[in-house]
Formats: structure tokens, sequence, C-alpha cells
């Protein structure tokens, strides 16, 4: 057991922007895993988007080997996505783990994803070590932030070290602190088979890899594999470590974090928390925590080119391949017409896998505005689930709707808590518990709907705060509400890609907003477009785009026929981004911008 | 037949809202140039063609001596064949020309003048820098008319700041008295890189906004229309007997050569442009030369016949491959009376020349 001694499972964790990928990156450096020149900014955040908007969703796990004490250690990183919509697989990533670095900016303190992640990290009964960072920065108050750690986390935090991780100070004192304190893992390599799947990613050649951490037993190329959730059985093609590039290897012994192939051909069939064994000498029970991930965000997503179909598809179904959590069914609209209503882990995911089909895809797509799943109790029993408003039974057939609601954290200075306050009571918010951490930082905890969340809710919260409030929420239960359609009427024809499902006491102020706004994207046509709000049959509010006027090239000098049919036909580009709703030309752009209605109302 | 265009591109100087090819250039260059034309002309391989139609534009023509406009149709008469009733016209301005030049134009041949007058208040002259002023327009008028031209065409803009239907149906009363039988009136366009942009950017309120500019036009239009004139185009009026020739040709599809800087041509489903610049022109360079393919000739077609009383034909576009009855825009357009259909050929309502864009690019 020598072996299991010298190993230490540990990840990061921490608020958005406090640290997290530049300690990796040092931690890396540090341990000489990678020389300085392969080094590039942030390594864990592979991905173009990751390190644009400064977040890391796909993992990418690290084997370090540091010598302490003329002993070597193997320090194996395990990174996790550092954002809400990604809480599942951060609770799954810990469970990988013994022990949790918790950083805390020393000029911002604790704020509401450091507090949800060491509740995560508690949860899994991990070993947690704060650490303060950017001490370089002349407003580090380094001290202060112990004390809130200790008053807000509850957790031990005076021999924290303080660290910059951008200039390397005292980066030593994490990995010495890492080796002491962290527990080393425990298991026994003689037992069956037992490994957490906590990440997976798709490889061209190797089929779905899954990124495991062995609890018992050990696993080698050519052991025949079983999930123990789905059942399925693999023969092992190849197992191996990532340093942080993938590095085969003999065999994964208890202890160990790695990973293992084994030509699985769909990465639905990896899913995240569930457990491998050996399939001829299984053991009786998976490890606990495993849960099946479910979207709790939904649009519909329609090439602009409607003959772009089958590639929109293709982007899918590739993004589908990395991206287990990603759900996608066909759609028709009469307004769009072929699509995919798509599902999400949250509006962050929506927006990454969006930016990817556009970007990675070159493919122009209409997202139409996002909503939640709602659970629709008919007069006659019958309960349905659904996420696309035009989907929803005339109203007589509904007995109540059911919504999802989320239990938000907020923390923010006081002076904004009474205008934040306000906004969850706009938004049905219901207050629960509202805590003063120390002077200047107050937590407040509201029952929120999700699906008001989704509108402009972050937006309107850093407005309100400017941008000095965290926020952090988990799913909660389905309540009922007082919900209706809201549809949207072109010169009297419904479009359904423009209908929401919205609270009744909203129904008028959003329709009016929503009517307004669209007059101002809607260009002017042939003939006069009345714009109308509805509910059920009635209309609760309508505004009108006047007929064209004046559209015409007057003169044709000198029989420069040419110049007019450039003009012609740049005109005619222009119109490849309208969609024809019956007779009316709308630009592509119109159906998010009902997310954007709020922030013009104020 | 075939139409000859001839551009001069010199002016006096450069009218505020103008963007086409004009320069204000010295007597020796102009000469040069005309040298130039003239050699241009009398080497074309179109050399004996049959010529129905003359038309010297610019830029301001009537800025050249007599001699030199002789020079360029004696290069015409001698290169081609010109038909017994050939229409030939000369644009003018009103301050370069004077009862002797006008009497030259007529024994050179010259039977029609298009004379750019754009507006008979001088308040209006003086905003798009129009270097003449009303006074100076009635005498050209006058002048025209006494030396025996009957085919007299005046440019009217319209769109102009403190523009009325009462103040332009004045306007076209006087003209109508000196004798105009043809009118070309022009929205006011404010155009790239041209003086008035500068100034639209800064107040847009410095000329007609779109939505009165229309209703004037359709005013001035129905005007036009008791008057007993054929509104034969967009922006074109013509008493029985005096639409343009020549311009009709660019909206017909017929084939006309265009000699000098920046000049057009359409030959055997062929658009040729000459150099835009000078130094290129010297040295025989075109433009560009584009032969239209069969959707270009599509498009085209429904572009120019949806501008004029000449329409779209529905057989020449199944010729090309393109049955326009089946377009469901048609059909709705149809419906709406927006286009009406008589025979084989389909036709704008005249309501809806001001937006024939919108129509168009449904169409195509």
């Amino acid at each position: 057991m020598d072996r299991m001694k010298k190993i230490r499972n540990f990840c990061i964790i921490a608020h958005i922007d406090h640290g997290k990928s530049t300690l990796a990156d040092r931690l890396i450096e540090k341990t000489g895993t990678l020389e300085k020149r392969d080094m590039q900014s942030q390594l864990l955040d592979s991905m173009e988007l990751e390190r644009e908007k400064g977040i890391t969703i796909k993992l990418t796990p690290t084997r370090m080997v540091y010598d302490y004490n003329g002993e070597k250690y193997e320090l194996n990183l395990i990174d996790t996505p550092g954002h809400v919509d990604f809480t599942y697989e951060v609770s799954r990533s810990l469970a990988a783990c013994e022990g949790a670095i918790l950083i805390v900016d020393a000029t911002q303190g604790v704020e509401a994803q450091t507090l949800a992640n060491a509740y995560l990290a508690i949860d899994n009964n991990l070993e947690i070590l704060p650490v303060i960072n950017k001490i370089d920065l002349p407003s580090a108050r380094p001290e202060e932030v112990k004390q809130e750690i200790e008053d807000v986390v509850g957790i031990p935090a005076t021999h924290a070290p303080c660290i910059s991780a951008k200039d390397g100070i005292n980066i030593e004192d994490v990995l010495e602190m890492i080796v002491k304190e962290f527990p080393s893992p425990k298991g026994d390599e003689n037992e069956k088979l037992k490994c957490l799947i906590f990440d997976s990613y798709y490889d061209n050649f190797k089929g779905a890899i899954c990124l495991v951490r062995i609890f018992d037993g050990k696993v080698k190329v050519g052991d025949k594999i079983q999930m123990m959730h789905t059942g399925k059985i693999y023969d092992v093609t190849e197992v191996g470590i990532f340093v942080p590039f993938s590095k085969p290897c003999e065999i994964l012994k208890a202890g160990d974090v790695g990973y293992i192939a084994g030509s699985i051909k769909n990465i639905s069939d990896v899913e995240v928390g569930d457990t491998i064994t050996n399939a001829l000498n299984p053991v009786e029970t998976p490890l606990p925590g495993y849960k099946k991930v479910k979207p709790v965000v939904f649009c519909g997503i329609f090439p602009v080119d409607g003959a772009k179909y089958n590639e929109l598809k293709d982007a899918l179904e590739k993004l589908k391949l990395n991206d287990a959590s990603l759900e996608y069914q066909p759609e028709v609209s009469q307004a769009l017409g072929f699509g995919f209503r798509c599902g999400f882990l949250g509006l962050l995911h929506l927006e990454i896998i969006t930016e990817r089909i556009e970007r990675e895809f070159n493919l122009d797509i209409i997202t139409t505005a996002p909503s939640v799943y709602y659970k629709i109790h008919k007069t006659n029993g019958e309960v349905l689930q659904l996420s696309n408003p035009s989907s929803l039974p005339p109203p007589v057939e509904i007995d109540f709707i059911e919504e999802p609601f989320v239990k938000a954290n907020i923390f923010l200075p006081p002076q904004f808590v009474g205008s934040v306050m306000e906004l969850c009571q706009d938004k049905r918010g219901e207050y629960k518990d509202m805590i003063y951490l120390d002077q200047s930082r107050v937590k407040i905890v509201y029952h929120l709907p999700l699906g008001e969340i989704i509108y402009d809710f972050f937006d309107s919260l850093k407005s309100r705060t400017r941008g000095y409030a965290s926020f952090d929420y988990e799913i909660g239960d389905f309540v009922k509400s007082d919900l209706v359609r809201l549809d949207i009427l072109l010169n009297g024809e419904k479009c359904d890609a423009l209908s929401l499902i919205v609270h009744k006491d909203k129904a008028y102020s959003r329709g009016r907003a929503l009517v307004e706004k669209l007059k101002k994207i809607i260009p002017r046509q042939l003939f006069e477009v009345p714009i109308q709000a509805a509910i059920g049959g009635k209309i609760i509010a309508r505004e009108t785009v006047s007929a064209m006027r004046k559209d015409v090239l007057a003169k044709c000098y000198g029989g420069d026929i040419t110049r007019k049919r450039k003009l012609l036909e740049k005109q005619k580009e222009g119109k490849k981004r309208m969609r024809k709703i019956g007779s009316v030309e709308i630009p592509s752009s119109a159906f998010m911008s009902i997310l954007k209605l709020d922030d013009e109302d104020k | 037949m075939l139409g000859i265009y001839v551009h001069i591109p010199f002016c006096e100087s450069k009218c505020c809202y103008c963007s086409f090819s004009s320069f204000v250039k010295d007597e020796s260059f102009i000469n040069q140039y005309i040298n130039f034309l003239c050699n241009e002309i009398e080497t074309s391989n179109l050399k004996n063609n049959e010529i129905d139609s003359i038309y010297i534009g610019g830029g301001t023509p009537s800025l050249l001596d007599a001699k030199q406009i002789e020079k360029i149709l004696n290069s015409i008469k001698n290169t081609f064949t010109l038909d017994k009733k050939c229409e030939i016209t000369i644009e003018c301005n009103p301050n370069s020309i004077n009862f002797d030049k006008l009497i030259k134009f007529k024994n050179y041949g010259i039977n029609r003048i298009s004379l750019g007058v754009q507006s008979v208040y001088d308040e209006d002259l003086k905003f798009l820098c129009r270097k003449h002023n009303v006074k100076q327009v009635f005498d050209a008028l006058d002048n025209i008319n006494l030396a025996g031209f009957e085919n007299i065409s005046v440019d009217l803009l319209l769109g102009l700041k403190n523009s009325s239907f009462d103040k332009f149906k004045n306007q076209i009363d006087i003209l109508l008295n000196k004798g105009v039988k043809h009118f070309s009136c022009y929205m006011l366009q404010v155009e790239q890189g041209t003086k008035l942009k500068m100034m639209y950017d800064n107040d847009s309120s410095c000329i007609l906004n779109n939505e009165n500019c229309v209703s004037l036009f359709q005013q001035v239009s129905s005007y036009f229309n008791k008057l007993g004139f054929i509104h034969y185009e967009i922006s074109n009026f013509a008493l029985p007997g005096y639409k343009s020739l020549h311009n009709y040709k660019y909206w017909s599809g017929e084939p006309y050569i265009g000699f000098g800087l920046s000049a057009h041509s359409y030959l055997n489903g062929k658009r040729i442009a000459n150099a835009y610049n000078f130094d290129k022109y010297f040295s025989n360079e075109k433009e560009f030369v584009e032969l239209l393919n069969n959707s270009e000739l599509i498009e085209e077609h429904i572009m120019l016949g949806l501008r004029y009383e000449g329409g779209v034909d529905i057989n020449y576009l199944n010729k090309l491959g393109y049955d326009i009855m089946q377009n469901d825009n048609l059909k709705k357009y149809l419906n709406q009376n927006v286009i009406f259909k008589k025979k084989n050929r389909l036709y704008l309502n005249e309501k809806f020349y001001s937006v024939n864009n919108i129509i168009i690019l449904d169409l195509i």
C-alpha cells in the first residue's frame, strides 16, 4: 500500500475569476510536468471559447510528479467546470478526489460560487484547504478574507497560504500543503474493480473515452468492463494517464486517475457518475451519487438558410459526440421551418453550444427565446411535460401548470440590498433569508422561478449592483403558477416561434414591450404590418409598422444598368437574413430579441 | 436599331448632389479628350451599323464649343449610317447656351434638347449649387424655341426643402407654357461622397423626408396624367409623340453603344463599361465587360420591365427558363393589384413605382 501513500487526488474550486486556471498552470509549471515553452496560458482551458470566456467547460485532469523531502509524490489535479450549469459534473469530479483547494480572491473575498463549491466539497467529504490568491494586488486584504472564510464558509483558514498565482509567489507552499494535508486515497487494488466516471470526451480514433478514478481493483487492456447503470459491456482497448496530454500506460490501479478507452461508439453510453466494474468479476453495488443529468433550459435552433437543415443536424450530432448533456430533437415551426428543439444544462451551456455551431461549423442560425420545462396538468388528469410554448394545449383543457423554481443565493454589498430585493420581487421571487456576513457583505436567499432567471436576471442583477453581486442557484421543485401563453400575431397571423409562456400578471407588460420592440426591428414593407400580442383570442397590445414609402433606384444614368443590378443583388443578399412569416419579412435577430426586453424598459 | 451615347464628363463646377462622372478641366485637356473620343468613335468595330438615336450627355455637353460638338457628330456620321428619323439629343445647362450655339446645334441635325433646369425657384438652385438662376432658365427656353426646337425636355428635382405640390404644379405650368414636351422628375437621392451627404448628415431636414417626397411624387404624377402626359417610366413623363427614343432602349433591352469616359454599352447580351478614370480610358481600357448569364438576364428583364410602360415579357422569361407565373409573390401581387397582367405581359401599378425595389426583389 506504499504506492497509494504517495498519491494525492485533488481539485481546485473557486468563484469565477478568482484564479483557478492560473494556479493550475503554476502547479504544472512548478512540478516540471511541462516545459515552460510548452505552456500556453491557462493550459487546461483547451477550447478557444473557454479561454475567451475565462471559464472551464470541459475537464482535463493532469498528473504531476512532485519531489518532497526526497520522495516522489504523484499529484492528480482534477479540474472542475466553474459554472452553476455544470454543478452535477463538478460534484462528480469532487467525488473523484480526497482534497479540494478553495481559492479565494484576496480583494473580493467569499463569493456565491465560493460557497456553493465549498458546500459541494463538504458534501463529498473532501478535505478543504483554503488558499488566498492575488496578494500582489494593492487592495489585497488577506487577513480579513481569512476571517471571512472562517465566518462564512465555516472552515479554518488561519494557516491558508497567501499566494499570487499570477506572479508565482508562494506556490511551493501550496504544493507542500497538498502533500501534507490531503489524505492519500484509500482502496484495495486486489479488490474487484470499482471506478467512477467523472467525465468523458470523444476521440475520432478511439471512440468515447471515460475519464475515471479507480477506487478499488485494477484495469488493463483486454479486460471486459461493464457500465453499472447502462449495463453495457466493452473490451478495454487502452488505458492511460494525462500529463496533461493523454499517455497510454499498462494498468490503472486503485487510487489512480486516468482514462479508459473501449471502442465505445456513443458518448451517451458513457454517463458521468456511472460506475465501471469488471464484467467477469463485478462488484455488487455501484458508487453513490449517480444521477441522470437532465436539461433545464430549452430553445429552438433553426438554420437561417432553410436548405442547411442537414448541416445543422450534422453540427449537433458532432457536438453531441463530446457533450452527452446536449439534447435535441427535430422540430417544425410554421415560421422557421425545420429545425431542432434543444435542451441545455443552463443558459451558459446554451450560449456555448450556439456559439460553437456558428463558429466551428460556420452556420448561421436562429435561436428562439429560451424556455424551461413546464408540467401541464390537464383537466382529464393527464400530465404533460413540455418546453415549447406552441405545444401548450388550449386553456380549457388545462387544470393547472407547474414551473421549476430554484433556490438562489445572492452575495452583495448591503447598499444594494433594496434594489436587488425589488428585482427578485419583480421576478416573482419568494424571500427566504438574509444574513449579514460582515459589514460589507450580505447574503440573501430567494426562491425564484427558473423561467424568470433565464430572461435577463443576470444582466439586471449586474447593472443594479454595478457588478458587485455574485449569484448561484440550485434547481428546486416544481411550483404551481398562474401561467398563460402569450402569442404574437404579425399581419393577423400567429407566429409560433415568438410565443412565450409568461405569468398572468406580467403578460400585459411583456406583451406591450414585445410589440414595441418588434416594431423597432421589423423593417417597413410594401403594406403596413400590424403587430399584436394576444392571450387566447384576446388582443392585449398592438403596434403598426407603417408601409414602406420609398425604395427605388430612380436614375439609370447613361445606360449604366450594371450598377443598378449590383445594388439590387446586394439588397437581395440582405433579404436572406430575413424570415418570411406569412407575408411579413422579419429579421432573424427578432426571435432572440425577446430576451432583451427588460433592459430597454428601464 | 442601335443607339449611341456620348459622354462629356466636364462641368463648370460640381453640383452638391452629383455622384456621376464629371470633372472640372481646362480647355487643352478637353480638346485632348475630344480628339481621343472621336478616334474611339471612328475606330468602332460596329462601323456602318444603322443608328436611330444619339444622346450626348454628361457632365455638361453644352459647355463645349459648337465646333467641338460638330466634330463629334461628324465622327459619328462618318462612321455609322444614320436613320432618317434619328433622334439626336444634347444635354444643356441654361447658362451655357445662347441663341447662336443653339442655331448651330440645329444645323448639325440635333433635334432634341434636354435642359437641366432642376427648379424654377432661385432658393432651390442656390441650395443645389447650380450655376444658373431662374431668369437664365427662361431665357434659355426662349432661345431654344426661337432656334426652332420643338422636342424639349427638362430635368426637375423632387424632394427639395419647402417644396409643395402647389409650388411644383406652378413650375410645371410655367415650363409647359415655354413649350416643354417632356419632363424627367427625379427624387433627390443622397449619394455617398457628395456635398449633399455631408449636409444631410449634419441636418436631415435639409431635404424633404421620404414620406413627403413620395406623396409629392404621387401628386405630381397624377397632375401629369391630367395634363395628358404619359408616365412611361418611373421618372419620365412625355406628351404623346415625345418619349425619349434613346432612353427607351435602356429599359427595353435594345442595344446601345457608349463612347467616352465611363460610357456604357449593351451589345449582344454583354454589358461593357469604358474605364472610369482618364488615364485608363486613354489607354483604351475597359472598366468591365460582362456577359450576362441566364439569371442575370432574368433579373435585368424584371428589374427594367417593372420600371417602364413596356412591362415584363412572360414568354421571354419562360424562354430563359423562369416560369414567373408560378412565383407565389407574383400571385399575391396580382391579387393585390400591385402588378397587373395584360396579354402576356406584367406591368407595375403606377402607385407602386416608388417602392419598386421591394417588389422586384420578391420576383427574382
